[in-house]
Parts: C-alpha cells; sequence; structure tokens
C-alpha cells in the first residue's frame, strides 16, 4: 500500500514581505503554491498511490480564492480519473462551510466530528482512516478522544490538523503525542505546522509541513510524504514540492563601509548558488559599526533596492533574490546625543509614549494591514530604535555643520 | 541681560564711540541718518558676527579705515562680561572676558550665554524696525511657536529646520488629509487594490454560484438527456414502425403465399453445380492458358499447328493411332470392295442393259420352266427347222418363182399392211415408254417400241409368194406357206406359249434364242446382285470402321474435321511422329504438353461430373437446372421474405402494427412523439448552451487570475506601506522629539504670551481692541465692541501696534528664561501721537523687566517721557 500525505497547500495565498520582485519571479511566486500542489498530485498519479490525505489547510477560506478552487476540482478529477481516493480534513484556515456544490465523487471530505472511512485497496488490503474537519476557525477541545481504536483493518491512519498542547492559547486541535500513540494507528498524518517534522519515529506521526513556503519563516525544503507499507510498518518518504525556497543567511563582514558590503555580498552570492529560486534574507554582522549615513541607507532599503538593480546577472545566477538585508541591531549602535541630553530625554519621554505612538499613527490604524504591524509588540521598539538612528545621525549632521 | 556699554571701534560711520546704557528704557535720540539703524546692527554683528563679505552692505565696515568691530560690555547673572569682535574670519573674530572675575572666557562661551537666541531669534524678535513690525502681516501661530522653540536650546535654529525637514518630509510621505504623499498614494492604492480584490472576490460567491448552477445544469441535463433517450427511442419505434408500414403490408400480401408447399433443389445443389461450373470454367481457364502458353512455346518449337490440339488428347488419339492400321486396311479393303462393288455394278449394268426390261431384268426361270422352255424350244426349234427348211424350200420355190416371175410390185403390196400395224405398234409402244417414270424404263420402252417397229416391218416380212411356176410352185409354195402356216401356227402357239413364259419372266424383249443366255446371264446378274450387295455392306462395314474412326479422331481433335481419312491419317502418324520425337526430349513442352494432357482430363472430368451432375437430378442442362432451382427458390424466398419481413418488423413491432388501424393514425402519433422531441432537445439545447456559458465564466474567473496577482500585489503595497509608516512614523516621532526636547527647554509660553499681549494691545489701542487670538494659521483681534478682525483688515499702524504687542508680550514673558534687551528702531512711524504716547508708557512699564533700546528720531521723547528713561543723543 502506498499514499501520499500532504498538508498547508495554502493555495493562491500571497508571499509576505516581499516588495519589487522581478516579473519572472513574480510570476513564479504567484503561481508557486499551485505548482508546488500540482507536484503532490502529479506524485500520487505517477506513483498510482493507493489514496492520498490532505491533513488541512488546502486554502484560506478567508481569501475567497476562486483560482484556489477551480484548482482543487480540476486536480481532484484527475485523481477522480485515476481513480485515487482523497480524503480531507478542513483546518482552520479552510474551515468546513455549507458549501453546496461538492468535489468529485472520489474525495472524501471529513466532518466536523470524527469519522472514520475505510478503504478497499487493489491490493485487497484495508485501510481505516480516521480523522475530522475544522467547523470554525478554532478547535480549542483536544479532539482525540473521538479517535477510535485501531480498527479491524489492516491498516489505520489518522488524520489531524492541529498543534501539541502547550497549555494556554490552544485553539488549534491540542493533542499529546502520547495520546497520539495510545490509539495504535500505524500512521498519524498531522497538518497545520509549516515546519516539516516527526513527532515519533513508528508509528510514524508527522507534520508534512506545507508544501511551499510563503514567508521568511517558512525556510527550506517544503514538500509532502509519499508513505508506503514494509514489513509491516508504514515509511514515510519526503518528497519535495516548493518551487520557491525561502532561505536566511548571516554574512559576517569583514568591511566596514558598503563598498565592502557589496563585494563580499557578490563573493557570498558567487559561493552560494542556490538549487531553485531562492528568497533570501540576509542578516549582517560588522566587525566594526557602519557610519550612520550608511546604516540609514541600509536601513531605509535604498542600497539593496541598487544592489539587486546592479547585480542582476550574479543574483540571477545564484537564483537568489534578496528579500531582506538586515544589520545586527547589536552592532548597529546609536550614539547617545552628548547635547543637552536632558532636553533630549525629557522629549523622549514625552515622544516615545504607547499614547503618543497611537496618536500619531491615528487614522492609519484603520487600516487593518498597517494596525496589524502596529500593534506588533516588538514595532515601537523597532522605531526607537529608528529614532535614535535617525536624530543621531542628524546630530552627526549638526556637527559636520559646525565644524 | 542688559547692555551696559556699546564701545564702537569702527562700524559704519561710528568710530571710537561709547554708548553707556541704563538697565531699564533708554532712548537713543537722533534724526535720520543719525546711524539709529547702524547702532542696531552693531550690536547684532558684536553678538552674533559679522554678515559674510558677500553682503558688504551689511557689513557695516568703517568708511574711514579705522579698525572694524567694537565692544559690548553686557551683565547677565549678577556677571558683567565684555564681548569684543574685530575682523576676521568666520564672523570675525571675537573675545570674551568676563569683568566681574576679570578672566577671559573661550569664545564659544558666548553662544551659550546668548542661548537660546541667535542671529535669526534676535533680528526677528528683539531688534524691532517698523518694517519689520509689518511682518505681523505674514505673523502666524507656527512662527510665534518657532520663535518661542527658538529660544528653547543652542542651535534650535538648526533643530527647527530639521524638525521642519523632518516634518516635510514626513508630509511627503503621508498627510492624514493629503491625497499626494507616498503613504497616502500607498492607501490609496491599498483602497482600490482593496475594493479590486474585494471585486474580484466578489468572483468567488458568483464562482460557487456558477458551479452550483453548474450542478444543477449537469443534473438537469443528464435527466434531459434520458427523458430525450426516452422519447428518441419512442420516436425512434414508432418512425421504425411507420416506416415498416409498407413492410407490414407486404408482410400482409404475403401471407397467402405461405401456404404453397415446394420441392426442388436446394441451395446446396445449386452451390454444387456453381461449383462444378466453376471447377469446369476453372479447368477451361488453365486449359486455355496452359494451350496458350504451349502455343507459345510451340512457336518456338516449331511445332506443327495441330499438336496443341492434340497434346490435349493425346491419350486417346493414341489409342485411336494404334488402330490406324486396322483401320488403313479396312480402308483398303473398302476401296477395294468398292472397287468391285463398281466392277459388279458395271457388269451387272451391262447385264442389265442387255436383259432389263424397263429397267427390270428378267426373272430366271424356274426348273420346271426351263425344262417347258427347252422343250418348247426344242419343238420351236424344231418347228422352226421345219419352217426353214419349209422356207428353204419356199425360197426354192419363191427363187424359183422369182424367176419365173420376178416381179417387184407383187413384192411391195402384201408386204405394206403388215409393216403399218408393226410400225403402229412400235409408235405407241414408244409414246407410251414416255409416260414411264424412270428413264432407264423410258429408254427401255423406247428401244422397246422401235423394237416392235422394227419386228414389224423387217421381221413379219417372211413369206413371200411364189411365181408362176407360180402355181406349182405356188402350190408348193402354198403348201408351203400352209405348211409353214401350220408350222408359223405351230411355232406361233409355241412362241406363245413361250411368250406367255417370257412375258411372266420379263423375258418378252429377250429373243428365244437368248433365253438361255439371258438366263444365265440373268443368274449371273443375280449372282452379281447378291454379290454386290455383300461387297457394299462389307465396303460399308470397312467404312463405317473408317468414318468411325474419323468421327473418333474429329471428337477428339476438332481440327482434324471435314478432312479425308488418307489426310487424317497422314496427320496422325504424323502427330505420333512428332509425340515420338518429343517424348525423348524433357522440355517444358513435354511437361506443358503433359499438363495440358492433365488440363483436358480435368476439363473433362468437370464436365463429366457437371454432366453427371444434371444426369442424376435428370436434367437436361444447367439453364434447366435454374429454372427450375429458380422457380424453387422463388418459393422459398417468397417464405422467407415474408419471414424475413417478419424478422426485419420484428415480433413486438408486428403485433404493435397488427393493432395499429392506419398508417395516417401511426403518422400522427410520430409527430407527436418527434414534436415533443423536438421540446425536450430544444430544452436540453439550452441548459447544454447554459452550461456552456458557465463553464466558459467559470474558465474566466479561474483563468483571469486578477485574484491572486491582486492578493499578491497587495501583500507586496502592505510590504511597502508597512515600511513608509514606518518611516514616516519614525520621522514624525523624530521631528516631534525635537520639538519636544525644544519645548521642553522653552516651556510652553505661549498662552502666556497672546494674553500678555492681548494686554498690551489694550493699551498700545487705547483698549479699543481687548483680545488677540492664534488662529493655526494667524492672529486675529477681537474689538472691544466683541467683533472680530483679522490681521489684513487691520489699519498699518493697528497692525504694527499689534506686532508691537506680541514682540513685547513675547520679550517679557520669555525675560524669565531670555533676557534679552529690546531694541526698537524708530517703530512708531505709524502711529498716531495719542498711540505713540501709549507705546512710550507701554514701554516704560516694560523697561522694568526688560531692557528697552528705544533708537528714535522723535525729539518729543524727551520732553515727553522725562523721568521714563535715559536719554543719549546719537550726534555729538
Amino acid at each position: 500500500m502506498k499514499f501520499i500525505h500532504a498538508a498547508d497547500l495554502h493555495l493562491d495565498s500571497p508571499f509576505l514581505g516581499l516588495t519589487g520582485l522581478p516579473a519572472s519571479l513574480a510570476t513564479t511566486v504567484r503561481e508557486s503554491t499551485f505548482t508546488a500542489a500540482t507536484k503532490v498530485f502529479d506524485r500520487a498519479l505517477s506513483e498510482h498511490v493507493d489514496f492520498v490525505l490532505l491533513a488541512g489547510d488546502l486554502f484560506d477560506r478567508a481569501e475567497q480564492s476562486v483560482a484556489a478552487q477551480a484548482f482543487l476540482f480540476t486536480q481532484f478529477a484527475r485523481l477522480d480519473d485515476a481513480q485515487i481516493p482523497v480524503i480531507v480534513s478542513f483546518g482552520n484556515h479552510d474551515y468546513l462551510t455549507e458549501q453546496a456544490v461538492t468535489y468529485p465523487t472520489n474525495v472524501t471530505v471529513l466532518g466536523e466530528h470524527v469519522t472514520t472511512t475505510t478503504l478497499q485497496l487493489a491490493s485487497g488490503e484495508t485501510v481505516a482512516v480516521s480523522g475530522f474537519s475544522y467547523p470554525q476557525r478554532w478547535v480549542s477541545d483536544d479532539p482525540l478522544a473521538a479517535y477510535p481504536v485501531h480498527a479491524a483493518t489492516n491498516w489505520h491512519v489518522g488524520m489531524l490538523h492541529g498543534a501539541v498542547t502547550t497549555g494556554s492559547q490552544d485553539h488549534y486541535a491540542p493533542f499529546t503525542v502520547a495520546e497520539l500513540l495510545r490509539k495504535r494507528y500505524d500512521y498519524w498524518a498531522l497538518g497545520h505546522i509549516h515546519h516539516r517534522q516527526s513527532l515519533n519515529d513508528q508509528p510514524p506521526i508527522l507534520y508534512a509541513g506545507n508544501t511551499q513556503g510563503r514567508a521568511v519563516t517558512e525556510t527550506g525544503a517544503k514538500g509532502a510524504y509519499l508513505v508506503h507499507s514494509q514489513d509491516g510498518q508504514l515509511v514515510p518518504e519526503f518528497f519535495p514540492t516548493a518551487t520557491v525556497i525561502w532561505e536566511t543567511a548571516q554574512i559576517d563582514l569583514d568591511g566596514t563601509d558598503l563598498a565592502a558590503l557589496n563585494e563580499e555580498l557578490i563573493d557570498w552570492l558567487a559561493a552560494h548558488p542556490a538549487d531553485q529560486p531562492t528568497l533570501t534574507a540576509i542578516s549582517l554582522t560588522t566587525s566594526a559599526p557602519l557610519s550612520v549615513a550608511e546604516q540609514q541607507r541600509l536601513a531605509s532599503g535604498d542600497w539593496l533596492q541598487l544592489f539587486q538593480r546592479t547585480h542582476q546577472r550574479q543574483l540571477k545566477a545564484a537564483q537568489r533574490y534578496i528579500v531582506r538585508l538586515s544589520l545586527d541591531e547589536t552592532t548597529a549602535a546609536v550614539p547617545a546625543p552628548n547635547l543637552d541630553q536632558s532636553y533630549w530625554e525629557l522629549g523622549a519621554k514625552t515622544v516615545f509614549t504607547a499614547a503618543n505612538r497611537q496618536k500619531l499613527f491615528g487614522k492609519l490604524a484603520q487600516e487593518p494591514a498597517l494596525a496589524a504591524w502596529f500593534d506588533r509588540p516588538e514595532t515601537a521598539a523597532s522605531l526607537e530604535t529608528a529614532a535614535r538612528r535617525r536624530l543621531t545621525q542628524l546630530m552627526g549632521e549638526e556637527g559636520q555643520d559646525e565644524s | 541681560m542688559n547692555l551696559k556699554r556699546l564701545t564702537i571701534y569702527g562700524f559704519g560711520h561710528f568710530h571710537d564711540r561709547t554708548f553707556d546704557l541704563s538697565s531699564g528704557l533708554n532712548f537713543l535720540v537722533g534724526p535720520n541718518e543719525a546711524g539709529k539703524s547702524t547702532l542696531t546692527q552693531f550690536i547684532t554683528a558684536i553678538f552674533f558676527g559679522f554678515p559674510t563679505k558677500k553682503h558688504p552692505e551689511l557689513r557695516y565696515e568703517p568708511l574711514d579705515g579705522s579698525r572694524f568691530g567694537g565692544a559690548i560690555t553686557f551683565q547677565q547673572d549678577n556677571t558683567t562680561y565684555t564681548v569684543t569682535r574685530t575682523d576676521g574670519p568666520k564672523g570675525g573674530t571675537v573675545t570674551l572676558h568676563d569683568d566681574t572675575t576679570n578672566l577671559d572666557l573661550p569664545a564659544a562661551l558666548l553662544t551659550k550665554l546668548l542661548a537660546p537666541v541667535d542671529g535669526q531669534l534676535f533680528t526677528r524678535v528683539y531688534a524691532i524696525n517698523e518694517p519689520r513690525l509689518g511682518t505681523v502681516f505674514t505673523a502666524s501661530k507656527q512662527e510665534l511657536v518657532d520663535r518661542l522653540r527658538h529660544v528653547g536650546a543652542v542651535g534650535s535654529e538648526y533643530w527647527l529646520q530639521q524638525a521642519q525637514r523632518l516634518d516635510q518630509a514626513a508630509d511627503d510621505r503621508y498627510k492624514p488629509q493629503g491625497r499626494n504623499p507616498l503613504l497616502n498614494q500607498q492607501l490609496r492604492e491599498h483602497q482600490e487594490l482593496s475594493a479590486k480584490l474585494a471585486k474580484a472576490n466578489g468572483a468567488y460567491q458568483t464562482y460557487w454560484q456558477l458551479r452550483q448552477q453548474q450542478v444543477d445544469g449537469e443534473s438537469q441535463q443528464r435527466s434531459l438527456q434520458a427523458t430525450l433517450t426516452q422519447q428518441r427511442q419512442a420516436t425512434t419505434r414508432l418512425t421504425q414502425l411507420l416506416a415498416q408500414w409498407p413492410t407490414y403490408q407486404q408482410w400482409v400480401a404475403l401471407a397467402p403465399a405461405a401456404e404453397a408447399v415446394s420441392h426442388g433443389f436446394t441451395a446446396t445443389d445449386a452451390t454444387r453445380l456453381e461449383q462444378l461450373r466453376s471447377a469446369a470454367t476453372a479447368s477451361e481457364q488453365t486449359l486455355t492458358d496452359d494451350q496458350q502458353r504451349f502455343a507459345e512455346l510451340q512457336r518456338d518449337q516449331q511445332l506443327p499447328p495441330l499438336f496443341d490440339q492434340y497434346l490435349p488428347v493425346a491419350d486417346k488419339l493414341d489409342a485411336l493411332a494404334q488402330r490406324l492400321p486396322q483401320v488403313q486396311g479396312s480402308q483398303q479393303e473398302a476401296q477395294r470392295l468398292v472397287t468391285s462393288q463398281r466392277d459388279l455394278e458395271q457388269r451387272a449394268g451391262i447385264l442389265e442393259q442387255q436383259y432389263a426390261v424397263n429397267g427390270q431384268m428378267p426373272r430366271p426361270f424356274s426348273l420346271a420352266t426351263t425344262q417347258q422352255v427347252r422343250q418348247l424350244t426344242g419343238e420351236l426349234t424344231t418347228a422352226n427347222q421345219k419352217r426353214r427348211r419349209l422356207q428353204q424350200q419356199l425360197n426354192q420355190r419363191n427363187e424359183q418363182f422369182r424367176q419365173v416371175q420376178p416381179t417387184r410390185q407383187q413384192h411391195h403390196n402384201p408386204l405394206a399392211d403388215k409393216q403399218v400395224g408393226w410400225l403402229a405398234a412400235g409408235l405407241v409402244v414408244l409414246v407410251g415408254a414416255m409416260f414411264l417414270p424412270n428413264t432407264f424404263l423410258k429408254l427401255a420402252g423406247a428401244l422397246l417400241g422401235v423394237a416392235v417397229g422394227y419386228y414389224g416391218v423387217f421381221l413379219v416380212d417372211s413369206s413371200t409368194p411364189a411365181s408362176r411356176q407360180l402355181d406349182e410352185l405356188t402350190e408348193d409354195i402354198r403348201d408351203l406357206q400352209a405348211q409353214l402356216r401350220e408350222g408359223g401356227q405351230a411355232v406361233d402357239a409355241l412362241t406363245n406359249q413361250l411368250d406367255a413364259i417370257g412375258d411372266a419372266h420379263g423375258m418378252s424383249q429377250v429373243p428365244l434364242e437368248q433365253w438361255s443366255a439371258a438366263q444365265s446371264a440373268i443368274a449371273e446378274w443375280e449372282r452379281l446382285t447378291r454379290l454386290l450387295e455383300t461387297t457394299a455392306e462389307q465396303a460399308a462395314t470397312q467404312q463405317a470402321t473408317v468414318q468411325q474412326f474419323l468421327q473418333e479422331a474429329t471428337t477428339i481433335l476438332p481440327a482434324l474435321a471435314d478432312q479425308d481419312f488418307a489426310a487424317v491419317a497422314s496427320q496422325l502418324m504424323q502427330l505420333q511422329a512428332t509425340r515420338q520425337a518429343l517424348s525423348h526430349q524433357e522440355t517444358d513442352v513435354a511437361a506443358l504438353a503433359t499438363r495440358l494432357q492433365a488440363d483436358q482430363a480435368a476439363v473433362e472430368r468437370g464436365k463429366r461430373e457437371l454432366q453427371a451432375f444434371l444426369r442424376t437430378r435428370n436434367l437436361s442442362d444447367v439453364a434447366a437446372f435454374y429454372q427450375q432451382y429458380q422457380a424453387d427458390r422463388t418459393q422459398t424466398e417468397r417464405q422467407q421474405q415474408r419471414q424475413t419481413l417478419a424478422t426485419q418488423i420484428g415480433s413486438d413491432n408486428l403485433t404493435t402494427l397488427q393493432q395499429q388501424t392506419s398508417q395516417t393514425a401511426l403518422q400522427q402519433q410520430v409527430t407527436m412523439a418527434q414534436q415533443k422531441q423536438v421540446t425536450t432537445q430544444a430544452t436540453l439545447d439550452q441548459t447544454t448552451s447554459h452550461l456552456a456559458t458557465l463553464q466558459g465564466q467559470l474558465a474566466h474567473l479561474t483563468a483571469s487570475g486578477t485574484q491572486a496577482t491582486l492578493r499578491q500585489k497587495l501583500a507586496d503595497l502592505e510590504t511597502q506601506m508597512t515600511q513608509t509608516a514606518a518611516t514616516w512614523l519614525t520621522e514624525r516621532l523624530v521631528s516631534q522629539w525635537i520639538s519636544a526636547a525644544l519645548a521642553a527647554a522653552s516651556g510652553d509660553r505661549l498662552p502666556q504670551i497672546v494674553a500678555q499681549a492681548s494686554e498690551f494691545y489694550g493699551k498700545l489701542t487705547e483698549n479699543r481692541y481687548t483680545k488677540i487670538e492664534l488662529t493655526p494659521t494667524t492672529l486675529r483681534v477681537q474689538r472691544a465692541t466683541g467683533d472680530w478682525r483679522n490681521v489684513g483688515q487691520l489699519s498699518r499702524g493697528t497692525a504694527e501696534q499689534l506686532d508691537l504687542a506680541v514682540t513685547l508680550a513675547f520679550a517679557v514673558v520669555m525675560n524669565r528664561q531670555v533676557q534679552m534687551p529690546l531694541i526698537i528702531d524708530d517703530g512708531f512711524v505709524n502711529f498716531d501721537e495719542a498711540r505713540r504716547q501709549a507705546a512710550y508708557r507701554l514701554l516704560a512699564t516694560i523697561a522694568t523687566d526688560v531692557q528697552v533700546i528705544l533708537l528714535t528720531a522723535d525729539e518729543s521723547v524727551t520732553t515727553h517721557t522725562t523721568g521714563t528713561g535715559k536719554v543719549l543723543r546719537l550726534t555729538e
């Protein structure tokens, strides 16, 4: 028996934190969630798997993507043609709703309560698949109690979209590995966590991870598992599907200015070519702080933009696009204002307050996207850091004017 | 801070002048050109630096060449400082001296001492002149605020500039009410994109609706298709029935014939016949081909043309050829027999010619008759001998008689009667013979006629009368004649007897003396005739043998037809010889010849089989077979046709058709069914087209990619917006920070200043105006009557008074933080007398807190303000 375990396709969801991608890459990026999912289904067809498990978050219901739905219809129909059953348990993003139009007959969408579907394979083996779909965004209760123990079938596979219990704020079907093991299933197909990981070796309890990384936090190879039986056990084999990879890199800068950075970055690109289009976020450490002005140029992103434009060829050769170039804050020390320090600190006390920030932010708070960013806890600190850097820069200029 | 002494080394037209000032109100009086403006500029220059040499008109360098610069002794915080500034780089060379402690201080300290007042603030606030008072027209809250901030920190001007620049930059990024700033644009774009996305998301609902419609449509389509299929089947069935109506009618028509029973040949027979025929035909074809090939070969081999014909029949012909010598014998025998026959015929013919009467041979006598005839003949001979003797006697007598009476006439007459009678009888026989059927008989008849005539004329003339001696003679003669007559009568009797016998035996024409010969000839003829018959028989037999041989040969080899035996025999022998010759050679011809034989055998076998086939069926030929077979078949076919028709119609249909009343009724049913079908089809078409449209719409929705693009654009834009917002916030925060720092340094004096200014303005305008208010853009004033006036609505004087009030208020309020003398350069020229006096009075009041240096050309101050201030004259 052979099946595919995939999760978190997140079809048609946008990539976050990108600006000014080259058009070709932008297209690749836009289509990447589809391309990745297609690879999953292609593999299912080429391997003639017995069935396909999709452990939630196939799409984001809030996105209302026609393309995602149409894509699923098309792909499910492909599998239907090959008579490959698909079992879907919806997760927190694609939670169940009253949807009159059903998928092709080979697709089983698990209900909001744990249900067990039994499949009769061509080999004569029987497989029971237990799981459920989220009826809304949050499922705060541990659903494991509702899962049956190993059925009288050759195999029993559990599907679960959720996260291990942490003790608080557990909105995503919290569970413990011990609970899963108690069910004595042959395999647990987990979804929700985008980072591929194994919670238990045998029986395998696995997060397939998402099929395509969509933000700088989702780095590395992304894909799904092809699981096959071997000596009475189920053996998962990872296969990559992502067309665009996210990566973070740390570069220790020998030089102390942007000219040096330019050189070293080119060298680094030449030394670290990627196998496939890779969105790279680079953080820099410097042996000595850059000048305030240069820090400013880096922080504003102007320098990176110019670099990308100037070194398109090298970037293309390395198959990399640098999405972010950040200075390690520890090296970006802000010299304290040395003049009228008391006044500045007095001013700072009135300016850097939540109320003032809120007031200043004003109507912008009505913009959800900005509000989300603004409400992030680290935003205040980063704003103050930026302001101090800017002030320091101005002080420096003042000093220059006087001298 | 108050200025104690101004020491001018050289500045404008002043040189080596010293002005000692009081800490209160000082009137520096001088006419125009006395140097009031120069003095103002001097104080500014010493404190804040000479203007650059780019602006020589502002530098007031001494015209007489004395040392440029001067010194100001001032008191601040109970310490007296003297600052000197002489010509030098960067605003002049500055020295600072603490007079109290008598210490030289670093020049840089001056700025700190003056802080937060800088040159700009000083000229704008503390050095008042008439043109500058006019600036009130442009005065705004911001300006006032700026002025206030100015005093907050050292280098405030720079920071204000920076704050302003930051604000400008921030404004370029975002203005809550703006349109063009970056973030506004981005927000707008975001809004548009969001709207677009919302619209695109609207497609999501549409998508599901369309999907729903598609599912509904498909189910409808399926049900319609099922209905249509049913209706089609019904229509088809009805149409079939309709189409079968004629067939059905045929079937009905064929019904009676179905009873007839028929015997005959089966299809197997026909097949067999066909097989046989085709086998025969094939064999013939093979034969023809081989013959053709053989002919070709023959041409090559130069074989006799007959040989190829011979070959197929060789074995038969060879068998025949073996009989050839025998047949040749037969032929020769036949020829011999024919020759002998001809000989016999000739001989018989001679005999016939000789003896045949009327073409008929006399009959032979029987033994008795022969005996009788011999006797009779003997008697007759005897009689005749007697008669001859008598005749001789008679003749002698007659000779004697002639000798006696040789007359001829007598001779003549007795003859005539008898001769005519014989001639007439011969003529009758001759003519009668002409009517006989056979030429031979005619001839025989004619001869007989002639013979009778001849006999009558010549033979009957036997008795000739005697002469005279006659009597005797005559007697003799007569006797003789009588004897003769007697003898004649006996002869006649005998002759009659013989004639009767001759007549009876057809020998009447044969002279009696020849009878014996005739009889033997007849016997011979008889023998010949019999021999001839035998010979002819034998010849016929032999000829038949030959003929049969020929016949057989011709049958076998048609080419031999119409040829005589000799030719055939020679050809046969030639063929044999050729074959003999060929048989010694192993050639293709031989093989082909063999094959031709085989072919021939096959052909014959085929023919035989065919014949056998026909014979066993008692048929003459193939046509007869077919005729009968056809008849039989027609019958069977008729039956089969009916059965076929029944099958064709189908038992169900047949039953249904039998229930149908008429074709018209059926036609109506068909039409109705078709109409129903058309309606259903139309609905189905509509559904299908609707589905196609849906499919198209769905495809369009799916393919547009708008949503994804928009979403990614939006995500990207949000990233940009966040960056812009962060930068904007940073700028605003920094600006605010600067402002806050400045504010912290300056305190929040504005309300106090405004309140003070209101009070001062009231005093200056003799309480015509009672209140000043700062608006976001400018100032406005309230008249005592309560109504408000904008600056623009004030007269020049009143406006200048407003500015003075504000300036004085500023100086007074700020005095607690910044003590800087007020230098008023002829500021009241536009004031009327009353208000000028009011101004003087106000200045006098202020001077208790703030040092006031009033430079004026108004001599009246010296009299009107006695006691309120120190008067110095600019002119010596």
